[in-house]
């Protein structure tokens, strides 16, 4: 207690100089700036930058503590100053990545493991029964069946391609359950592409739609799927995604099969399939594999319908030509949206 | 009364407590305890968070307690804290909080 | 009568430090509602403050709140928490004039009547930052039967002052020193001098020390656990000083005995106030 921290809030925008030294304290922790950091927690020590946090949103990213610091007391405070940050922006739920080494550094903080990919990397989250009330919740709408279909939706917007994916696997299996992305991050919001979905899916029997959550396809659990840029997309992080759906949704509500439908065009996607194989049936993990089922994606005329294709016709107002690639619902809901003089600008969006 | 926003109050750090509060899906009341003195004391805390809840009439909520060697007072104090965010209330009653 | 040479700032909000505070005997623990605690956690400070006033670790000690200034938003809650918590004293930070202390008095007042405390039990003592407070420095300690002692704070001071803290004798508080001290003194009441901020010079803290000793102050306003012992130390009496003073008591109960109305000692007549100071004395070498 001889030494005075003081602890500050800054915006990486605003703040060139201090980025400077933070930086060069992640550079000495093996560690690099992130982008995508909104705000960081800085602690000085007789002036000089000693600790550091980063915040995007819900995920406490580029965490350092100088060497000859690493005391408990210091790290703990960075902890509780980056969590109060947190409660300002009203993040409350918070993730953070960790190398597996580090995990002891982060039980200080009160943040659990969920999932782990071996000597990689461990995410965790800052609550210890979170994981499992959501589980509970899932467990309940468990359906009876030796063969449970998931699938994961984004439908930005929902097109004839999800519809014919989802009728598909509804007929292979005794019940099958949909989750649509939760995060508002597309063209679309998630209010109204889950009523896409909704309208999509409602002659089937044996389907469940869910609500996304921040298990699923979110920007903490896999923030390569929304970045704009897609080199930037990391193999690890839909790693952490797809074991999240493998040891804890699958088994709460008893899924055996996961669907996707081929992916011609989406690079992001396209390795997400290739990941799924892997994570979901092939990899070690004490949760049963699951048997993944690759649908090939629709045609019209010859050319797989995709949710990007019906997004740049849209910037054209060709409902003439969205028409042929989107059920009826879909339809009605973009001539009410778009026949006004909105104007679509063309975003980056998945699926 | 009920928890009707997330919230926290503490800190991580020894001797403290961090208490978040969230609202709970089925209106019913929900504590859980994390402590690193769960053995020696674990029935101590759970019965001074009970007292403090039960004495702010809190029906409602999710309320976990992530304890680092906390004093009864000082838990005490951050689940009065914790509550009184979650449930928007600025008038205190001090009876309740003794 | 009520030793006051270390008041131990607090921070409100520090849960560490209000579970330890005590082992350090300090004379009083301040419990800092105002600048230590950032506003965002005013309301949490508040609550934890009030716990730990009722812990049995603190009914051995005088307990200050230092509540924010009454025209903020938070100096009436603050204040709530100070009195229904049962804090020995508050602390009014900024005190420009007698004014404010009888603002806050009558807020002392309906407070402790609403809460059931016998009224006038809650002490107060102010602050003085400013240069309008130290010319003010008499009509604020005498402003209410409550005050217990002024503090002087050096910060807001000098910055009000166009100067800054020299190390050495320290020319630039002197005036102000004295002023605080004299009011203090025709006032019958105790006087502190100001924090010293730099916690690892140790050196530089007894250099103020010494002069606030000199001048005559009760003691000062610390903010690190570590001071205490220090300053205990610096303002005990020699041995000298101690056997002298038992020699005055020892005289004054036996020409007491005697039923003599004059004592002396060694041939010379001995006044009251030597033998208070020798009271005095002993005290503080009991206690260091």
């Amino acid at each position: 207690m001889n030494a005075i921290d003081e602890f500050s809030t800054i915006s990486p925008n605003d703040s060139p100089n201090v980025m400077v030294v933070v930086r060069k304290l992640l550079g000495t922790n093996n560690l690099e700036l992130d982008n995508q950091v909104e705000a960081f927690v800085v602690c000085r020590r007789d002036g000089r930058v000693v600790a550091c946090a980063g915040l995007d949103h819900n995920t406490i990213k580029c965490v350092a503590v100088a060497e000859q610091f690493r005391g408990e007391s210091l790290s703990l405070r960075l902890g509780s100053e980056t969590v109060k940050l947190a409660a300002e922006r009203s993040q409350f739920h918070l993730f953070l990545y960790s190398p597996p080494h580090n995990l002891p550094f982060f039980r200080g903080w009160s943040f659990y493991p969920l999932v782990e990919v071996p000597q990689l990397v461990v995410l965790m989250e800052n609550s210890p029964i979170a994981i499992q009330a959501y589980c509970d919740g899932l467990r309940e709408q468990r359906r009876q069946g030796s063969k449970i279909g998931g699938i994961v939706l984004n439908a930005n917007p929902f097109t004839l391609g999800h519809q014919c994916l989802v009728e598909e696997a509804a007929r292979a299996c005794d019940w099958l359950h949909v989750f649509v992305v939760r995060e508002d991050a597309s063209l679309f919001s998630y209010a109204d592409r889950l009523a896409l979905v909704a309208a999509g899916v409602k002659h089937l029997d044996r389907v469940s739609l869910h609500p996304g959550s921040d298990y699923i396809i979110s920007r903490a659990t896999f923030p390569g799927y929304f970045l704009k840029d897609d080199a930037l997309v990391d193999h690890s992080w839909a790693a952490i995604d797809l074991l999240l759906f493998r040891e804890y949704i699958a088994p709460a509500l008893g899924i055996t099969h996961r669907y996707v439908g081929t992916e011609p065009f989406d690079p992001v996607t396209g390795n997400y399939n290739k990941d799924m194989e892997h994570w979901l049936q092939h990899a070690a993990s004490a949760a049963p594999a699951i048997t993944v089922i690759e649908v090939p994606r629709v045609s019209v005329r010859g050319i797989p319908v995709s949710a990007s294709q019906v997004r740049r016709l849209l910037t054209r107002r060709d409902f003439d030509a969205i028409r042929d690639l989107v059920p009826a619902s879909t339809l009605q809901f973009l001539e009410q949206k778009f026949s006004a003089a909105h104007n679509v600008t063309e975003e980056v969006g998945n699926q | 009364m009920k928890v009707i926003k997330e919230a926290i109050a503490g800190t991580l750090e020894s001797s403290d407590v961090l208490v978040k509060v969230a609202p709970t899906e089925k209106g019913t009341r929900e504590v859980v305890l994390r402590s690193e003195v769960i053995k020696q004391f674990g029935e101590q805390i759970k019965q001074v968070v009970t007292d403090a809840l039960d004495k702010l009439s809190v029906s409602a909520g999710s309320i976990v307690i992530e304890d680092k060697g906390a004093l009864d007072c000082v838990i005490r104090a951050r689940v009065q804290a914790a509550v009184l965010r979650g449930c928007s209330s600025e008038e205190l009653d001090w009876r309740r909080l003794s | 009568m009520k030793l006051r040479r270390s008041m131990l700032f607090v921070p409100g909000d520090n849960a560490a430090m209000l579970s330890t505070s005590f082992v350090y005997k300090p004379d009083s623990i301040m419990f800092d509602l105002e600048d230590a605690v950032s506003p965002r956690e005013k309301d949490s400070a508040r609550l934890l403050v009030f716990q730990a006033l009722q812990h049995a670790a603190y009914r051995d000690v005088e307990t200050v709140v230092r509540v924010n200034s009454l025209d903020s938003e938070f100096g009436l809650k603050d204040l709530e928490v100070a009195v229904r918590g049962g804090a020995d004293v508050v602390r009014l930070p900024k005190t420009e004039n007698a004014q404010a202390i009888g603002e806050l008095e009558a807020h002392v007042v309906r407070i402790e009547r609403a809460c059931g405390r016998p009224v006038g039990v809650t002490k107060i003592m102010a602050a003085i930052e400013s240069a309008s407070g130290v010319v003010n420095a008499v009509s604020i300690a005498i402003a209410s039967p409550r005050m217990i002692a002024i503090a002087l704070a050096g910060f807001d001071y000098l910055v009000d002052m166009r100067t800054k803290r020299s190390n050495g004798w320290q020319p630039e508080l002197f005036y102000a020193r004295a002023a605080v001290l004299h009011a203090a003194r025709a006032a019958r009441i105790d006087a502190f001098d100001v924090v010293y901020g730099n916690i690892s010079d140790d050196a530089g803290f007894l250099r103020e020390v010494k002069i606030a000793k000199r001048l005559g102050f009760n003691g000062k306003s610390l903010i690190h656990p570590k001071q205490v012992e220090l300053l205990h130390k610096a303002y005990a009496p020699t041995e000298e000083e101690v056997s002298h003073a038992r020699r005055v008591i020892a005289a004054a109960e036996d020409a007491h005995r005697k039923g003599l109305g004059v004592v002396s000692l060694d041939g010379k007549m001995i006044d009251p106030p030597v033998i208070e100071e020798a009271e005095m004395a002993l005290q503080l070498a009991e206690a260091s």
